[in-house]
């Protein structure tokens, strides 16, 4: 490369290089920065070589290869330019067919990013969502040049600012210029830089000063920096060529992370081009300005982002921080004056020349110029690099460009600033983004991390996380902090373990509190953020730990033991029989389910499976074990004779009596439990057949009746008398019972009333509350539906009263019509799917306002469209109407199923409260109503609910009501316990088993289910669920498994294969 | 061989290295980078040597080596297993990956196994943070790792992850080239190597000079040369036909070696490193400038 002499060579070689570019050539972009090589970019570079070459098209295509660009979830992407065509997760054979593609001007449809709200398809980059929000002017230089090419660089404009500022020779305009675009740090402080800027030209020039840039990027979570070092080197080169001639400096230093080999490799080529073609080194283009810049690798030492430990490391020393003043722009590398900027302020310093300061301080708001990039990360759809004006909300960046939570858990918070930063509640999300606003909600700016943090996130944990951190890589010089955050580290390892007190707690805000005051670097002072911005917003997740020993996120591990357990309402081992069930252990895997759950062959059908929801491999990014599936199988092979309930206490008459009132899964669990214990029990049940929701809500295909009927009839042994068609309220009074001389009652009414649209026309003919219809069918066999049947609704009452009008003769379409999206209904997401397949229509984003009549006869129903606005607390985005948007519907049958609730409102007489939900008031801990003697569980506590909860209400009422009748203390019960058994693994390693794919079961075929009460979901067969068995991670074994005498050896994964 | 001739190897190549660093910014720390970088860790004669050297302590020298997180006093194994626990990983469950590799190497961070081949380690962030967890193995990125993938990179490794099946990996593809200078085609298809024509040239290092065959498979690393050429030497390469220097205006991205253009049969330059054993290259499609 030939060195240039003057500002006119430069412009010359300019024009060259503009003039060899043909703009009728399309460019094919691969993004290839580290998170595009561990995607696999390399090998599509690669391959469109092959391409290109066979195909004899390279002056046909240009081909780029750029750093990153910033949606790095979509990794590895290719852009075609000049028409922004977007390609995300290219493979090795797309990226063929894309060569191919652009070489005959096509683009292929089927590549192409879809929107995963809409499902629209997009083509055009600019026009992704992502992106479209964005303001992206220092990530865009990312897209326009290959960062080992210094002539890409000028192509796209680059050094041409620089030509300018040394054309005009005049230095304090540089500055001045600084000044005006009013440009903060991008460090995390925000300090003016044209004011720093301003104090190092201010000083006596002797000995030489320092420029430096600071790419120890490492606040972990962020990588801003190193997407730029990467991408765009000579943008920071050029950054830091204007200030050294603004401020007359003539030695420069970038001191880079040793942990970004990429960013390293990058920046020497740069350095060495510019020096090449005399951009840089003395003398420069003949203008007398010299300036040379010297890479620094730092060695992985967080506290080397402090910018006078910085300083003693660039001087290869131990890097400890040192009091201020003096500050280094008097004092720095050498004794002597040093002005230090983050990589991203340097980048932005060639854009504010660029389209000049005024314009710059356009951006953002009056006290925040310009643009910051955020790497928005952790539990957020759109993982990438962001850049955004200053002063956008928190809720536009995560929400809306970031599009939501990455899976069904809600979004509960983010961190920003690294580990002297925060983490801001979901509930602050309007929160503008700038430096004061953060500081005020207890975190920081930092250099721009923001980590995404939902429900299974544990904020406990977290802050345990970023206390482990910063005791590794306190420096040790103040005691306090050396000390200290060992200390507070120690306590919130305890409070994870189930050891901290609440004595503890105080301890570590106290302890925060002297850390922050006592020491002498920003680490220090800056350390306690984490546990008080934790302790701040999200003190009831400690009080949780501490008090009831769970962690509701199930991470912390000594408090959740295997996750599949832990989230059972009944504390199943589900681990336990999955793995007897692996080994062929059938009975064994039996007797585990029923040990716990009296209705084993219900829950293997209707379970909500919190069980596969919490399972480690769904939540690793894999699909969870089919658990229920699992279930089912074994209920279906194994006698249910195998196990023998063990009564505990014997029978007599003259053991205390007890009525329970309802005879749902909660009333039956709980007569089943105290019977055996010995007390004698009478079920009272309204209705004629006993089982409560089971029986009459539930649809037979869904839960075949001779099955329920066994089920129910294993419990009702000599101790239970089963009443039906006796109704409270109605047969008979709470007085009553306690005057017949029952010692307790347990109230599991359940929860049998529809809720109410609230709109004209709900008691006309045809138009019918979902548990009416259900009831009517499911206990009488009458069959309401006809014609064109609609439901609104979308929880799993909706569906089964969907699929039960389908299957009604004289039906002729069934339509769901529901005010959010598909995925946002409550109801199990296979039911949706089966009902769908069945051929029921599904109407998204409506809302019913009228329902239309004639002759008191329903005929229709207006609805109105909706389009989705902001998200509302569940995380969900919340459904608007849009005006005009109107449209009638023609029915013949419309079941309104927008919720159930109890029906008791006469039960206050009988001196039992009732709560604002119209439910019945109980201490949580016992079951115990306001009235002595009468405790309450099930729907008619909580609301419609599921079965598995009912159980497990049934079961601690029978626990309660003994402690009751015995007089007994009335403490909580335990919670859940780690695993305690050990089943030994059998032969498959744990490689295969990620390899197998989930076990679905068979359905019904469509024909002979549509019509027909038959079961729909078949068993799995015995090949198929013993694979599936084998997937389990076996989470229990960290806990159960035998270990070897030597500690280290014990964690080495002892496997008997 | 003894200590003794140990520590006297160590003692001629690490004032090589103080030598190359002593014009440099934190002068100390690019040595200790780069003695790690050769050994794979910090022997304690190479500090002494720093020491006598450089004029500072030792007490100094040990310091700055025990601070900074990068360097290492012990050996370490073959493969180098990082395991990133930024808080994007761990909030995407890197704790469990780093668990589930102390259990199947069966050592403790910071350790090295038995038989050398493994040493695990955690970092504080890689900066791949959409990508997470994030693994790193011999330089090799591994992206979204769950607990279940950690034995598969951990027999990858062992298999070699630079190793690839040149006939079967379809990014391996023959490049035809030819000189430059007088157009003349490189290509001998009486000596295949790979399976391939050859590209031959002529090289020379010190008083030798002979021929070089290089395979002609785009990422196949492959050479044959008539004398034998010593690891990181950096050879002279011409054209067979018009003996004319091939040398280009470049230097290696890896090395910063010369490197040694040959224009490339339907378009472009490739440009490979002058140094034995480098990996460095170049592929310019259509590229007028190699810059």
């Amino acid at each position: 490369m030939e060195r240039l002499k003057s500002i006119d060579n430069f412009k010359a070689l300019q024009r060259r290089i503009l003039s060899d570019v043909n703009p009728a050539i399309p460019t094919i972009v691969i993004s290839a920065g580290t998170c595009g090589q561990a995607s696999g970019a390399n090998d599509l570079i690669r391959v469109s070589k092959r391409e290109l070459l066979s195909r004899r098209l390279t002056d046909k295509i240009r081909l780029r290869i750029t750093g990153c660009q910033g949606f790095c979830q979509m990794e590895p992407l290719v852009v075609v330019q000049p028409y922004g065509t977007f390609y995300p997760h290219v493979g090795v054979k797309e990226m063929s067919r894309i060569v191919e593609a652009v070489a005959a001007g096509q683009v292929l449809r089927d590549l192409l990013y879809v929107d995963p709200e809409t499902g629209a398809i997009i083509e055009k980059q600019d026009d992704i969502p992502f992106f479209a929000r964005q303001t992206r002017t220092i990530l865009r230089g990312n897209e326009k040049v290959d960062p080992i090419r210094i002539y890409d660089y000028i192509e796209s404009g680059g050094y041409s600012a620089l030509m300018d500022v040394l054309a005009r020779q005049d230095p304090p305009w540089v500055i001045e210029q600084v000044k005006a675009s009013g440009l903060r740090g991008r460090g995390g402080a925000g300090f003016l830089t044209g004011q720093k800027w301003q104090m190092l030209a201010d000083q006596r020039n002797g000995r030489g000063k320092f420029l430096v840039c600071n790419g120890d990027e490492g606040d972990p979570g962020a990588y801003m920096d190193r997407s730029v070092l990467e991408g765009n080197p000579h943008s920071i080169i050029e950054g830091m060529l204007i200030g050294a001639y603004g401020t007359g400096v003539t030695s420069g230093v970038i001191y880079v992370r040793n942990e970004y080999p990429l960013a390293v490799k990058h920046l020497v080529i740069a350095l060495r081009q510019a020096n090449e073609l005399g951009l840089l080194g003395s003398n420069i283009l003949g203008t007398g300005f010299s300036f040379d810049i010297q890479m620094v690798k730092g060695a992985g030492a967080f506290v080397c982002g402090e910018e006078t430990a910085l300083i003693r490391s660039v001087e290869g020393k131990m890097g400890e921080p040192r009091q201020r003043p003096p500050y280094p722009v008097q004092k720095g590398i050498d004794g002597k004056p040093t002005a230090i900027n983050n990589v991203e302020t340097w980048a932005n310093i060639p854009a504010i020349f660029t389209q000049g300061a005024g314009e710059f301080a356009k951006i953002g708001t009056l006290q925040n110029t310009g643009t910051k990039i955020f790497s928005l990360v952790g539990k957020v759809r759109n993982t990438g690099l962001v850049e955004v004006p200053m002063g956008i909300t928190i809720n536009e960046i995560v929400n809306t460009i970031g599009g939501g939570p990455a899976g069904p858990a809600r979004i509960k918070a983010v961190q920003t600033g690294g580990p002297s930063g925060g983490c801001i509640p979901a509930k602050m999300f309007d929160l503008p983004i700038d430096y004061q606003s953060l500081a005020q909600a207890g975190s920081i700016m930092g250099s721009g991390g923001m980590i995404v943090m939902d429900e299974n996130t544990c904020m406990v944990d977290v802050a345990r996380y970023f206390m482990n951190f910063l005791k590794d890589e306190s420096c040790g010089k103040c005691f306090t902090c050396r000390k200290g955050t060992q200390r507070m580290w120690e306590i919130l390892d305890d409070i994870t373990q189930g050891k901290g007190t609440a004595s503890e707690l105080e301890l570590l805000e106290e302890l925060a509190l002297v850390v922050k005051d006592t020491t002498m670097c920003g680490l220090g002072q800056t350390a306690a953020n984490p546990v008080l911005s934790t302790l701040r917003y999200f003190r009831q997740e400690y009080e949780h730990h501490i008090r009831e020993k769970r962690c509701s996120a199930f991470v912390c591990k000594d408090l959740v033991g295997a996750p599949c357990q832990s989230a059972c309402p009944l504390g199943t081992e589900a681990w336990r029989y999955v793995a007897h069930l692996a080994r062929g252990e059938y009975q064994e895997a039996y007797r585990v389910i029923r040990e716990t759950n009296p209705f084993p062959s219900v829950c293997a059908r209707v379970c909500d499976h919190k069980c596969e929801s919490r399972c480690r491999l769904g939540t690793s990014g894999s699909r969870p074990v089919a658990i229920r599936a699992l279930k089912r199988f074994i209920t279906d092979h194994v006698d249910p004779s195998v196990f023998k309930a063990q009564p505990r206490v014997p029978t007599s008459p003259d053991n205390p009596r007890v009525a329970i009132v309802g005879s749902g899964p909660a009333g039956l669990t709980a007569a089943h439990y105290l019977s055996l214990d010995g007390y004698r029990v009478t079920v009272f049940e309204a209705d004629q057949e006993p089982g409560g929701m089971l029986t009459s809500g539930i649809p037979a295909y869904r839960l075949r009746r001779d099955v329920l009927q066994r089920e129910i009839e294993s419990l009702l042994d000599e101790n239970i008398t089963l009443k039906c068609n006796t109704a409270l309220g109605r047969d008979f009074t709470v007085d009553t019972l306690f005057k017949q001389g029952y010692k307790a009652v347990f109230l599991a009414l359940g929860a049998h009333k529809s809720r109410r649209l609230n709109i004209e026309g709900e008691d006309l003919e045809g138009v019918y509350p979902a548990i009416h219809f259900l009831k009517e069918f499911n206990l009488q066999g009458k069959k309401l539906a006809k014609g064109h049947a609609g439901i609104i609704g979308g929880g799993n009452s909706a569906v089964d009263a969907a699929r039960v009008a389908l299957r009604q003769e004289g039906v002729e379409s069934v339509t769901l019509f529901y005010r959010r999206l598909r995925h946002d209904m409550p109801a199990l997401k296979e039911e949706v799917d089966l009902a769908i397949e069945e051929g029921i229509q599904l109407e998204t984003l409506v809302t019913p306002v009228k329902i239309e009549s004639r002759d008191g006869r329903l005929t229709g129903i207006q609805c109105v469209r909706n389009e989705l606005g902001a998200r509302d607390a569940s995380g969900r985005r919340h459904p608007v109407p849009i005006r005009g948007t109107e449209f009638l519907r023609s029915l013949d049958t419309l079941v309104i199923t927008i919720g159930d609730e109890p029906d008791i409102d006469y039960i206050t007489s009988m001196g039992i409260e009732i709560n604002e939900r119209g439910t019945l008031r109980t201490d949580p801990d016992t079951l115990a109503t306001s009235r002595g003697g009468v405790f309450a569980g099930g729907d008619v506590v909580t609301g419609p609910n599921t079965v598995v909860d009912a159980i497990a209400a049934g079961k601690k009422a029978a626990v309660m009501i003994g402690r009751y009748l015995r007089g007994e203390e009335m403490k909580p019960t335990e919670p859940v316990r780690v695993p305690q058994v050990y089943v030994a693994p059998c032969g498959i390693s744990e490689e295969e088993a990620g390899g197998l794919r989930r076990a679905e079961p068979h359905t019904l075929p469509i024909e002979l289910r549509k019509r027909s009460f038959s079961e729909v979901e078949l068993p799995l067969l015995d090949e198929d669920a013993q694979s599936e068995a084998k997937r389990c991670l076996r989470c229990d074994l960290e806990f159960t498994e035998p270990r070897a005498s030597e500690p280290e050896l014990a964690t080495a994964g002892v496997k008997t294969v | 061989m003894t200590t003794e001739t140990i520590s006297g190897v160590i003692g001629i190549s690490v004032s090589g290295i103080i030598e190359k660093h002593a014009g440099d910014r934190g002068g100390l720390i690019s040595i200790l980078q780069e003695i790690q970088s050769r050994y794979g860790y910090l022997p304690a004669e190479a500090l002494k040597t720093v020491a006598e050297q450089t004029g500072r302590s030792l007490v100094d020298i040990y310091g700055v080596a025990t601070f900074y997180r990068s360097f290492s006093l012990k050996p370490r194994g073959k493969h180098l297993t990082s395991v990133c626990l930024g808080t994007a990983c761990h909030v995407r469950g890197g704790a469990a990956v780093g668990e589930k590799f102390k259990r199947e190497l069966g050592v403790a961070v910071g350790e090295t196994t038995a038989d050398r081949e493994f040493t695990l380690e955690t970092v504080n962030c890689l900066g791949a943070c959409a990508l997470g967890p994030i693994v790193v193995v011999d330089g090799h990125y591994f992206s979204n790792v769950s607990p279940v993938k950690v034995k598969e990179i951990v027999e990858k490794a062992k298999a070699g992850l630079d190793k690839v099946e040149i006939f079967r990996d379809q990014r391996i593809f023959a490049v035809e080239v030819g000189c430059p200078r007088c157009n003349h085609s490189l290509m001998d298809s009486d000596h295949p190597v790979d399976g391939y024509s050859s590209i031959r040239v002529t090289v020379s290092f010190g008083d030798e000079h002979g021929w070089l065959r290089l395979s002609c498979l785009y990422g196949s690393y492959t050479v044959e040369s008539e004398f034998k050429i010593p690891p990181d030497a950096v050879l002279n390469f011409f054209c067979p036909h018009c003996h004319t220097e091939l040398i280009g205006a470049s230097s290696c991205p890896e090395c910063q070696a010369p490197m040694v253009p040959m224009i490339v049969r339907g378009g472009g330059v490739v440009q490979i490193c002058s140094r034995r054993g480098c990996k460095g290259h170049i592929l310019d499609m259509g590229g007028s400038l190699p810059f």
